[in-house]
């Protein structure tokens, strides 16, 4: 017969499972994530003076839009996942990633900026 | 003169042409004196005049009088003539008394008057009628001329007479020298006799009066051959008399001086005691004419024809009359030509009224104007002055004139229309051709002098608009060519290697302004997005046409938005941010999904964007993607 209360077990395991719970749940609540270190990509400046991006590291959760070319990489066309809707923005990704994009798949990613390009270094779908 | 004898073969030839078309003349009873209503002529005469209406045609000289032409002469003449008769005064001469006269004398001639008591009387008291006759001036002393002939055939006959004496007494004379040669015949056979003996035997020689009857038979066959001379000249004179007759009756008749024909006819019955009522003066030359003719003119178809020429006059100047009182001028006009011209010397014609005459004069000279306009083919001028004759003549037929007139003018158009088109073609020999032919239809035609201008100045243009086409040419000003597209076709007609620049540059604004349509058409259905595309499209290689600007400007605050977009992208890809260029494009594609522009360049930058990706990882030349085809965005 075991020596511990019952009620350590009935009050106990909900905790875990909350706590649990909890800990998958809030990362994604404060959009951070994997990438939470990274700062949010921001299309508009982009669009406006791609030149000041150049070189960064950005996360961005989007949608595929659209798959532009596919050989040796991919670009795709893929719309941010915001409050405002802010259009489609092409992503390149590039031909050593295993990963499959379906058309309404989201996903997060760490993008670099290279020069204007926007290149998927390491994507996450959720 | 030579006319005048042509008339009278015309004539003559109406004579001969009614005559041998009537039956076979009947026996002649009793001779022929007296028998003024031949049978035989009035069926001919019949015939002869129940034929169509008569005419005059001035230009010819000729005049249609029941159905056979006369030739009054030479045209000009005859239009001159008939021209002083319409401005002569009208004769103020007793002519009633003068017709008279006239009559009367034909009267003291004719059968029912002339008797075996009155027979020498009634052609003195004619013969005396004839001076009170001529002292009248319309007579022109043609009486006078019928009054020498009678005296002369009257001399004539008393010569006749001193030769028929002359005969008579050389016959007594023959019958005697010829008893006389009996007598002494008889006696010189009876000396014959007694120196015989019974048996018949000659016993003695003897030849006693032998010689003088020779002489005798040579006096009496003397006698005979006077006898002969006298007779072959009583034959001569006589036939000469006629001759002279007929002659000066024929001439009165061809001369249309009817009532002197009819006069010397008359005379002419009397005088000859009717012993030969054939015509012998001109039958030869109407044979020549109308080889129909065993037929030979008689008195009877001379009076005939001068009798019905006469009423012919008398109805004619009727129907003028009537014409004139319905104010039907043009008509009056015509049959007082023909009047005129058949009978000039009829009383009645030379006593019309001058005030009418006058009114005929004026319509005469109009229509002269007139013929002359339509001679020298003065179309435009024509139709005013049928007109101007119209009002005064109402029964002027001027449709069928105008309707030749508009005829002439379209057909000359129609030539000169024709020439243009050759010209315009550079068939130079074709055009010359047509143009002659549109002069020569209306010479004074207004688009001939055009026609002409038109290619003096093509000369002028040509040596104008050949450098400006080619400056144009230099500067790409496509606009500007084409407004004038049609001068420098005509100016470059003949120019081939131009013309192809010509054509091409035609063609190319044909198709902007047709991409132009479009857009404004787009654009009109509330499609501004599609619109812009296709400006965008034309701009890039027409991008200095105004057209095309006025329009992108009208579209461009529509499609602010969108445009900028473009305009970003392109500006991004020239500066070769391709990926920034393909997100400029995607996003324009975003408000323009339809976008054929959009989709190629979306297209072509994702390409453009994978190969630069590679190139930059790899730092090596990239493989061209493979030609999938891109899937179309998804429609909003």
């Amino acid at each position: 017969m075991s020596k511990i209360n019952p009620l350590f077990f009935a009050l106990g395991i909900p905790v875990v499972v909350i706590v649990i719970l909890v800990a998958i749940v809030v990362p994604r609540m404060g959009g951070g994530g994997r990438f939470a270190d990274l700062t949010p990509f921001s299309v508009e400046t982009y669009r406006r003076d791609w030149a000041t991006l150049q070189g960064n590291s950005y996360r961005l959760e989007c949608q595929v839009e659209q798959q532009l070319v596919e050989g040796r990489g991919r670009v795709l066309a893929v719309k941010p996942i915001s409050k405002d809707p802010v259009g489609r923005i092409p992503v390149f990704i590039p031909a050593g990633s295993a990963d499959s994009f379906e058309v309404g798949q989201r996903f997060k990613c760490r993008l670099r900026v290279t020069r204007d390009l926007l290149v998927v270094e390491a994507l996450e779908r959720f | 003169m030579r006319h005048l004898i042509f008339s009278c073969f015309g004539w003559c030839a109406l004579t001969v042409l009614g005559f041998a078309q009537a039956p076979p003349p009947a026996a002649a009873p009793g001779g022929t004196a007296g028998n003024y209503q031949s049978s035989t002529a009035e069926g001919g005469a019949d015939r002869l005049f129940n034929v169509n209406s008569d005419s005059v045609d001035l230009e010819n000289g000729t005049m249609q009088w029941k159905g056979s032409t006369m030739n009054l002469g030479n045209s000009r003449s005859v239009r001159a003539r008939f021209e002083r008769y319409l401005a002569a005064p009208t004769d103020n001469g007793d002519m009633k008394r003068y017709v008279a006269i006239l009559d009367q004398i034909q009267f003291l001639l004719s059968p029912q008057a002339l008797t075996k008591d009155n027979y020498y009387r009634n052609q003195q008291e004619a013969f005396n009628l004839l001076f009170k006759a001529a002292e009248f001036e319309f007579d022109a002393q043609g009486c006078l001329t019928i009054a020498t002939q009678v005296q002369k055939a009257w001399r004539m006959g008393s010569e006749y007479k001193n030769i028929e004496v002359t005969l008579n007494q050389l016959e007594i004379l023959r019958k005697t020298q010829e008893s006389v040669i009996i007598n002494r015949a008889d006696r010189i056979e009876e000396a014959n006799a007694e120196r015989t003996d019974g048996k018949g035997k000659l016993v003695s020689k003897g030849s006693t009066g032998t010689t003088e009857l020779g002489f005798k038979v040579k006096d009496e066959a003397r006698t005979q051959a006077q006898m002969l001379a006298q007779g072959t000249k009583l034959s001569a004179i006589g036939l000469k008399a006629k001759i002279e007759f007929q002659s000066q009756m024929v001439a009165f008749l061809m001369a249309r001086r009817y009532r002197h024909a009819l006069i010397t006819s008359a005379f002419y019955r009397v005088v000859f005691n009717a012993s030969n009522q054939e015509v012998v003066v001109g039958a030869k030359e109407v044979k020549e004419f109308f080889p129909v003719s065993d037929f030979v003119p008689t008195l009877e178809s001379i009076d005939l024809l001068a009798r019905e020429a006469i009423k012919d006059v008398g109805k004619g100047m009727q129907t003028v009359d009537d014409l004139v009182k319905q104010e039907e001028l043009y008509g009056a006009f015509e049959r007082l030509q023909e009047t005129y011209f058949l009978g000039e010397f009829e009383p009645s014609v030379m006593l019309y009224p001058q005030e009418k005459k006058r009114q005929m004069l004026t319509l005469w000279k109009d229509l002269r104007e007139l013929q002359r306009l339509g001679d020298e083919r003065d179309l435009a001028s024509v139709e005013a002055f049928v007109n101007k004759v119209r009002g005064q003549a109402r029964d002027f037929p001027s449709a069928p004139v105008l309707s030749k007139v508009n005829n002439a003018m379209n057909a000359s158009n129609m030539s000169l229309l024709s020439a243009k088109a050759a010209a315009l073609a550079g068939d130079t020999a074709k055009a010359e051709a047509a143009l002659e032919r549109a002069t020569k239809i209306w010479p004074q035609n207004p688009g001939v002098k055009e026609f002409a201008n038109q290619v003096v100045s093509r000369q002028d243009t040509l040596a104008q608009k050949v450098p400006e086409f080619d400056r144009l040419m230099a500067e790409a000003k496509w606009r500007e060519i084409f407004n004038k597209k049609l001068e420098y076709a005509l100016a470059l007609a003949q120019d081939k290697e131009r013309s192809d620049k010509l054509r091409k540059v035609v063609q190319r604004v044909g198709e902007l302004d047709a991409n132009i349509q479009k857009a404004s058409m787009l654009a009109a259905q509330n499609n501004p997005y599609l619109a812009w595309d296709v400006i965008v499209e034309i701009y890039k290689t027409e991008s200095d046409d105004l057209v095309l600007a006025k329009t992108r400007s009208d579209i461009a605050p529509l499609v602010a938005g969108y445009a900028q977009l473009i305009g970003r992208a392109e500006k991004l890809e020239k500066e070769g941010a391709e990926a920034a260029a393909l997100a400029a494009w995607l996003s324009a594609q975003d408000l323009n999904p339809a976008s054929p522009t959009c989709g190629a360049a979306v297209k072509r930058l994702a390409r453009a964007v994978a190969e630069s990706a590679v190139i930059r990882s790899e730092g090596a030349v990239p493989t061209p993607p493979a030609a999938d085809d891109i899937p179309a965005p998804p429609t909003k």
